[in-house]
């Protein structure tokens, strides 16, 4: 997964000659027609073009209209956006594997099964229809940790901190997380949280009581390293003990079990683990200090 | 700016306010004391290697604490064990392992410390009732554990009577190396997945490093309790009882043990009727 698409899809087209393909391959896809409904499979037929993606494969689904045996249904509902794997909104199960729809090649994917392909949406985020997963507790958990620089007004304020440029080639890498969700999907230790809006609740009630399960569960490991990152920088460093805070609260830090599948499975090949120990450190001196300074 | 403060504080339940403590104070416990107990104890029972009269004298010194002994016991070895198991077990729970679905290594050992965490909590819930019983009050180990084949370890015989344990049948060895294997194994993951939950070891290389170091540790340890169940299960037991027999008139004459029935094999005779206690005068 190190070269980037374009450059993958273009090697293998040249060596994916007409021959080694199939005229049609099948698409297995996991539906569900709205949140908290049930699921099934359905099958189609798709006709082989080179280079294709799983974007491009969902949009011949949704042109043809029908399944395998013929059945007229609704297109299979998918979500994308930069198409080029630096989003994160198309992140899918394919093949048994979290990662991102446009990004992932045909002949690839049929390379190593040449069966069918299998498209899942994300299973420990709440379904709100076919492919499409709500990832709010995802961003959810980007503001327990504060992951961002607070800035005290608009005025000029002049030139900030300098950046060493050891602290700086630490940050760029952690800097490049899309929010995609892959992390999350992979972790043994993030279980789904699903809450559903009860008859007379209200949205905004069903919110609080979504945000308030969300809050007791795993962070993941995308927002630990968020939270290195911008620990790290000069100016975020003054929301430092806030965000140790978080990682110390139900949900933070001690929760993963260091399987390290996050780090695994990050397509910007994040170094997860690395925060992960980084922050580990620092809540072991931070705790310390918490509980003896006073 | 987004006013966060997950869920006021005071209307969690005590484990989820406490949950890093907890968490923490778990991943200390599998080291110090349970980890480190384990190595002394593995290191201990191979010196039934050298000979078995080596092994006794470990036991002796051991015993040497006395009425403090139980004491040791309950705060440095069974509370915290009890302590990790519950945690542990609360943890597992909190888990989904996904091994099928990604087959790496570093995710296929997460999967195998939690069972391992399982097959040696039993293993350990047993192999302290075959070789004390788990209780020492008297009906007990009359009507209870000795007719199930436990409470065989007497102190004052101890190779003797670990030895014959271990050679009760063969399938005794092979729940021991199989609760053996599981424990080391889960003390030396343990040891690395410690080192990045404190902070230790940080980047990957320095993670790789400590996963060597932990693996060449993990096996010289399962050696060292695959050679001590070794030694037990082929010591001769008649000949060890000869020599813990001789042990410890020497040692009643010189006044350094009680004369102690629940510590030997055949003292029973010699203090019929009376209490433990009385006997240990
Ligand atoms: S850390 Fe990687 S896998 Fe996780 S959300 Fe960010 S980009 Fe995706
Ligand atoms: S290392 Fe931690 S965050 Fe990453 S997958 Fe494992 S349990 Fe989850
Ligand atoms: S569409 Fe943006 S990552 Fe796939």
């Amino acid at each position: 997964m190190n070269a980037p698409s374009a450059n993958a899809s273009n090697g293998h087209s040249v060596s994916a000659s007409k021959s080694d393909h199939p005229e049609f391959f099948q698409v297995r896809v996991l539906r569900q027609d709205q949140p908290g409904g049930d699921c099934y499979w359905q099958r189609y037929r798709v006709r082989y073009e080179s280079d294709m993606n799983v974007i491009s494969v969902l949009q011949r689904i949704a042109a043809q209209g029908v399944t395998m045996d013929g059945r007229a249904v609704a297109p299979v509902a998918w979500d994308c956006n930069c198409l080029e794997e630096i989003c994160g909104a198309c992140t899918m199960v394919i093949n048994g594997r979290v990662r991102q729809a446009c990004s992932a090649l045909v002949d690839r994917l049929l390379a190593d099964n040449p069966q069918e392909i299998e498209l899942r949406p994300m299973t420990k985020f709440p379904v709100v229809r076919d492919l499409v997963v709500d990832r709010s507790r995802l961003f959810r958990a980007l503001q327990r940790v504060r992951a961002w620089i607070d800035v005290d007004g608009y005025q000029d304020q002049g030139a900030g901190p300098r950046v060493s440029r050891e602290d700086q080639e630490q940050a760029y890498p952690l800097s490049q997380c899309m929010s995609c969700g892959c992390c999350l999907e992979a972790c043994p230790q993030y279980t789904k949280i699903e809450v559903l809006q009860q008859a007379g609740e209200s949205a905004a009630e069903a919110q609080a009581r979504t945000e308030a399960a969300y809050d007791h569960g795993f962070m993941g490991a995308h927002a630990i390293s968020q939270a290195v990152l911008f620990n790290t920088h000069p100016t975020g460093q003054m929301a430092a003990s806030q965000r140790l805070e978080q990682l110390t609260a139900e949900g933070g830090i001690q929760v993963c079990g260091n399987a390290q599948n996050c780090v695994a499975v990050c397509p910007k090949q994040i170094p997860l683990t690395t925060s992960i120990a980084r922050a580990g450190r620092a809540v072991t001196v931070w705790a310390w200090k918490k509980w003896f300074d006073r | 700016m987004a006013n966060v403060s997950p869920a006021d504080s005071s209307s969690q339940p005590f484990l989820a306010r406490h949950e890093f403590l907890i968490r923490r104070l778990h991943s200390l416990s599998g080291l110090v004391p349970v980890g480190a107990y384990m190595v002394v104890h593995l290191l201990t029972n191979a010196s039934v290697l050298e000979s078995p009269a080596a092994f006794q004298r470990n036991v002796y010194g051991i015993h040497s604490l006395g009425r403090l002994l139980p004491v040791v016991e309950w705060v440095f070895i069974f509370i915290p064990i009890l302590f990790h198991a519950i945690i542990g077990v609360a943890i597992i729970r909190g888990g989904l392992p996904n091994h099928g679905s990604y087959p790496y290594a570093r995710n296929i050992r997460y999967s195998l410390q939690r069972a391992s965490g399982i097959v040696a909590f039993f293993f350990i819930a047993w192999h302290v009732f075959h070789m004390h019983g788990w209780f020492h009050a008297d009906w007990w180990l009359k009507t209870v554990a000795t007719p199930l084949a436990g409470a065989q370890f007497k102190a004052f015989n101890a190779t003797s009577t670990a030895g014959s344990a271990i050679q009760q049948h063969w399938l005794v060895s092979v729940f021991y190396a199989i609760g053996i294997l599981a424990c080391v194994f889960h003390l030396a993951n343990g040891i690395w997945t410690m080192g990045i939950t404190w902070g230790v070891w940080v980047g990957p290389i320095a993670q790789r490093r400590a996963a060597a170091v932990c693996t060449a540790g993990g096996i010289a340890l399962a050696a060292v309790g695959l050679g001590a169940l070794g030694g037990m299960a082929t010591v001769d037991v008649e000949k060890a009882k000869q020599v813990e027999d001789r042990m410890f008139h020497h040692k009643l004459e010189a006044g350094e043990v009680p004369n102690d029935s629940h510590k030997r094999t055949d003292g029973d005779h010699k203090d019929d009727g009376q209490p433990a206690d009385m006997a240990r005068k």
